[in-house]
């Protein structure tokens, strides 16, 4: 474990140094997948600690985008003002989603569809909504104006993202050992129990909800104002959401480092499939590799890569 | 002067004004009939969740592979669907058997999540591998039922339709006589109401299993080939097909073969009729609100006995 | 395991050639340099089909190009494309033009979604590529920077686009229709339009609209029917669409969604003139007639198209069916196969791979060996688009597409009303 601290350490300090070593193309990566770990996290404070299974995260991370994007578009709000009116936006529809699944006694994969659905809801509702540009959607203009929340030099965004990303893992930290960390995993790992034994539940739950969709609400100005452009389909839609929970489940949900370290796997995974058989030319073979690494991941460490790793530690110095 | 001379009735404000007694008579009908495979996808992912408890989030692209299986047949070897679907289910079978003993198996006491990241693995994988194998332009399988079309007064029946829903219910009714009158599906019902129980009393969990994720795989891969006639196809059909099965399932009630059947053609109607008088770029929205709805009111679905 | 690791030794091979490339510009002057142009298209997901038909299309040009002796004012150099697949997704999308420009790529061409081509464009204009869009269909892709270095929020346009406007196709759908009705001496009033409610298809029914309003042609639209972009079933649309007696059904399509209406209208035998598409694809690909047979006989559709009244377009359609299996040349493959040759052109009167040098170059483009129907050469206006691409009308006849308007492009007479059947 002391290892794995150092190591950890080491990491941190040599990543903001980073950019001004790689070409830019891995400064992107690094970008994406501090990005991908920021929301892997914000998803772990419900899916990975209290055990509730969202699928519909991309919702979230909509709500935020577009609404940050329309603010700065209609009204001239700058998106460091308008990702906190997003996540606000983004936590209340959580807190919806979260008072009648919790309210109606929905677990497990009950819950999952329900969030699917939400998502898809939203999904269609911005299809066909002309006020917020329907199909084709929002266009940013690239200025480059950092008040705008955008920057001339792509290393810039990396160190937003890591910002991100350190803030979230900090946040998950601190919570993790607080009453609320506590409760949650005590409700994750028996919520009849955690009742009895005084915990409400529900509060709880609901609290966990609120917290995680304020947060990945937050990260979807980033999205809007990194790519430029949203569309209801790739904003809303369940690849993203996906995108979202596998990261933190390989990783290994309810632990810090979990989502950070699952998006360290496959973000750079990803890449090395897609840009190895790009070059052979076979379309699709890349994610049938990656199909087989997710697969192989849930084999070999059936808890997650940081609980599998701890253990393994374990064992060696045992 | 073009917009000034022209009779009053062409311009229509509503879409309302238009909707008579057979329109509506005829979603019905076309909703009822393409229930039919939307109940057997249903059937199939909802015996696998009541016995395994694991989401087969790969379900859709398994039908996909029924379909180029159907394809290929038909293409290769000149077989109908209508005959060749026996071939697609066994194939499915076996797949289903594969996926079961060799993924599913060894991780079948690990968390909810890391089964639906299993599942998503073997869903890229097959998606993909359809896309290398035949490539991405829509496919269609010939058959002589294609065009066949009956007419009923004012409203018409599609014979391929009307087939494959006749199959399908008759593939469903198969599948409930085979779980009440035989040995091994008493013991597949044994196990989806109380796994421990099961294993007291002597049933062979693990063939269970297998014959779980096999038929489950079976039954969807047929669903695939009954519908290749008139469902034109590409490798990324299948997560809507997918989401569209679990939607099924949770309104008729996760694990009850009579709700997933309901639940197929209940879907398939109310999206039908959405069509009718909402807007049809809104009727997704029909069955995602139904949902949400059963959810809130009736977590366990129509026919469902409780939570899981 | 292993492969994972052979994975990650030829990245990091690759990367730092890459680096090396972007870092430290090669001497053109020696023999056997190398333009590198980055080609970035769907690929893999829901829109492989055109993504690949744009890639094949880019290749064939590419190695046209340097068959015919490469850039002359580079000393020959070669053109090389690095693929890039965006998985129809816009996080993908501008990662892998990163990783394309990372690895050497001067010249970006892309990306057929507007949405991922949206992202592909703020990379072009920080790292100072220029992009020569080749099929997207929404407008602020290059109006919104074209805007943009007019407040001088930035300095120069990187983007541009060799490909008709939305606006375009609106125009000369209803434009074309009015013509073709006024030959045939038939005057068709009720039109019904259906189409596919996703990105391109909304951007098309409302510029066709938009259009049918402002010319004011002796038909209207009496009926517009969205329907899911995944949607599996249409057989209820197609029965209210019946029930508004249409004298034309406007479609536009996916291609999976193409198949399952023309089935429909065939099933439910819906009595009209005729299929006219404001444009579409799913009408006319090799594959698709192949599905559909008689059904997709006569139907017309208003789509940019190569102009086949072109020897040098006819002998790469011949060879394009050749490499891809027998598909045919078509708009996708067409635009993507002529931006590499505006590519090369610009290239060669820039004498240069300096960005700056280019796009000076791009600007004053007056290229007349396009192989599409257009009507003039492709030349860029002060948005960045090329107001000369053009439509054409095509028509499937004897199980073929080809261009029936107008006039001057036309392989063949139209037969319209279609025939009974």
């Amino acid at each position: 474990m002391r290892w794995a601290a150092l190591g950890a350490v080491a990491v941190l300090l040599a990543l903001p140094v980073v950019p001004g070593l790689l070409p830019s193309y891995a400064v992107t990566v690094f970008t994406f997948t501090f990005f991908y770990a920021y929301l892997a996290q914000a998803w772990n404070v419900l899916g990975g600690y209290a055990g509730q299974l969202s699928a519909g995260h991309a919702a979230f991370v909509g709500v935020g985008a577009y609404t940050s994007a329309m603010l700065a578009l209609e009204a001239g709000l700058s998106p460091w003002l308008g990702m906190f009116v997003g996540g606000a936006l983004a936590a209340g529809l959580g807190a919806v989603i979260g008072f009648l699944g919790f309210r109606f006694g929905l677990r497990g994969f009950y819950f999952v569809l329900l969030t699917v659905a939400f998502a898809e809801v939203c999904r269609i509702v911005a299809l066909n909504t002309e006020a917020v540009g329907g199909a084709l959607g929002l266009y940013i203009t690239f200025t480059g104006n950092p008040a705008q929340f955008q920057f001339r030099d792509a290393r810039a965004y990396y160190y937003v993202a890591l910002g991100f990303m350190l803030a979230g893992t900090a946040l998950a930290a601190l919570m993790e050992r607080r009453r609320f960390g506590i409760y949650l995993a005590a409700i994750r790992e028996d919520e009849g129990a955690a009742e009895a034994a005084g915990v409400p539940t529900f509060r709880y739950k609901l609290l966990a909800m609120v917290v995680s969709s304020f947060l990945t609400g937050v990260g979807g100005t980033f999205y809007a104002f990194y790519l430029f452009s949203l569309q209801p389909n790739s904003v809303f839609g369940i690849p993203l959401s996906v995108e979202i929970i596998v990261r933190t489940v390989v990783g290994g949900g309810g632990t810090v480092l979990g989502p950070v370290v699952g998006s360290f796997i496959l973000s750079p995974l990803a890449e090395l499939s897609r840009f190895y058989f790009a070059e052979a030319g076979w379309s699709g073979a890349h994610l049938v590799v990656y199909g087989v690494l997710l697969v192989v991941v849930v084999l070999f460490f059936p808890q997650g890569a940081v609980p599998g790793l701890r253990r393994l530690a374990g064992r060696r110095a045992g | 002067m073009a917009g000034g001379g022209r009779p009053a009735e062409v311009r229509l404000p509503e879409a309302g004004a238009l909707i008579d007694a057979t329109l509506i008579g005829q979603g019905l009908l076309n909703g009822v009939l393409f229930g039919g495979v939307y109940s057997l996808m249903a059937v199939g992912l909802t015996l696998i969740f009541g016995v395994m408890r694991v989401i087969n989030f790969a379900h859709g692209d398994m039908m996909v592979w029924g379909m180029y299986l159907a394809w290929l047949l038909a293409t290769r070897l000149g077989l109908d669907p209508y005959l060749s679907f026996v071939l697609c289910a066994g194939a499915l079978f076996a797949l289903g058997v594969l996926v079961q003993r060799g993924l599913v198996d060894p991780i079948v006491d690990a968390p909810h999540e890391m089964q639906i990241l299993l599942m998503l693995g073997v869903a890229l994988v097959l998606e993909n591998s359809a896309l290398l194998a035949f490539g991405p332009e829509p496919q269609r399988v010939r058959s002589s039922l294609a065009l066949a079309t009956l007419w009923l007064g004012p409203l018409f029946i599609d014979v391929a339709r009307l087939v494959t829903f006749l199959v399908a219910a008759l593939l469903a009714g198969a599948l409930s006589l085979f779980l009440f009158r035989t040995d091994l599906g008493r013991a597949m019902r044994a196990a989806a109401d109380n796994i421990d129980g099961a294993r007291i009393i002597g049933v062979d969990v693990r063939r269970v299993y297998m014959a779980a994720f096999g038929i489950g795989a079976a039954c969807v891969g047929a669903a695939g080939a009954l519908t290749s006639p008139f469902l034109p196809f590409t490798p990324a059909l299948g997560l809507s097909a997918s989401v569209t099965s679990f939607n099924i399932v949770i309104i008729g009630g996760m694990g009850s073969l009579p709700g997933a059947f309901v639940g197929g053609l209940l879907v398939s109607v109310a999206e039908s009729l959405g069509a009718v008088f909402l807007s049809s770029s809104l009727k997704e929205l029909v069955s995602f609100s139904l949902l949400i709805l059963i959810l809130l009111l009736r977590p366990a679905g129509l026919f469902g006995r409780r939570l899981a | 395991m292993i492969t994972s690791r052979i994975d990650r030794r030829s990245f990091l091979r690759t990367a730092a050639a890459g680096a090396a490339v972007a870092g430290f510009p090669l001497p053109l002057g020696a023999q056997g340099a190398t333009v590198k142009i980055g080609a970035v298209h769907p690929v893999t997901g829901a829109l492989a089909e055109i993504g690949q038909a744009c890639r094949l299309g880019a290749q064939m040009a590419v190695e046209a190009v340097n068959a015919a002796g490469g850039i002359r004012s580079l000393n020959g150099a070669r053109l090389e494309l690095i693929l890039g697949d965006t998985e129809n997704k816009p996080d993908v999308a501008r990662a892998e033009a990163e990783r394309v420009i990372n690895a050497g790529a001067q010249l970006l061409t892309g990306a057929f979604h507007s949405g991922q081509t949206a992202a592909m464009v703020p990379v072009a204009q920080q790292k100072r590529v220029p992009f020569l869009i080749d099929i997207s269909a929404a407008d602020p892709l290059t109006a919104n920077v074209a805007q943009s270095v007019k407040k001088g929020e930035q300095k120069v346009q990187y983007v541009y686009r060799n490909f008709p406007t939305t606006r375009m196709f609106g125009q000369r759908a209803v434009q074309f229709m009015t013509e073709i009705f006024r030959e045939a001496g038939v005057q068709p009033r009720r039109v019904v339009l259906i189409y596919t409610n996703d990105l391109f298809g909304q951007t098309q029914a409302r510029q066709f609209q938009a259009a049918v309003k402002e010319r004011n042609p002796g038909f209207e639209i009496v009926e517009s029917i969205p329907y899911p972009e995944n949607a599996t079933d249409l057989s209820t649309e197609v029965t209210r669409l019946k029930s508004l007696r249409p004298d034309i059904v406007a479609p536009v399509t996916r291609a999976t969604t193409a198949i399952l209406l023309l089935q429909e209208l065939a099933r439910q035998r819906v009595e009209m003139m005729g299929v006219i598409s404001p444009g579409t694809p799913g009408l006319y690909e090799a594959g698709q007639i192949a599905q559909l047979k008689e059904l997709i006989e006569h139907v017309m559709d208003n789509v940019p198209w190569p102009n086949f009244k072109n020897p040098r377009t006819r002998k790469v359609a011949e060879e394009y069916a050749k490499r891809s299996g027998g598909k045919t040349f078509d708009t996708n493959s067409g635009y993507s196969y002529e931006a590499i040759l505006v590519m090369a052109d610009v290239l060669e009167r820039a004498k240069s791979t300096d960005p700056e040098a280019i796009v000076e170059a791009i600007r004053t483009t007056s290229f007349k060996d396009g192989l599409m129907v257009a009507t003039g050469p492709v030349t860029f206006n002060e948005v960045g688009d090329n107001p000369n691409a053009s439509t054409a009308m095509i028509q499937i006849l004897g199980q073929k597409p080809v261009v029936v308007w107008p006039a001057e492009a036309a392989q063949q007479k139209f037969v319209f009303p279609r025939p009974g059947r």
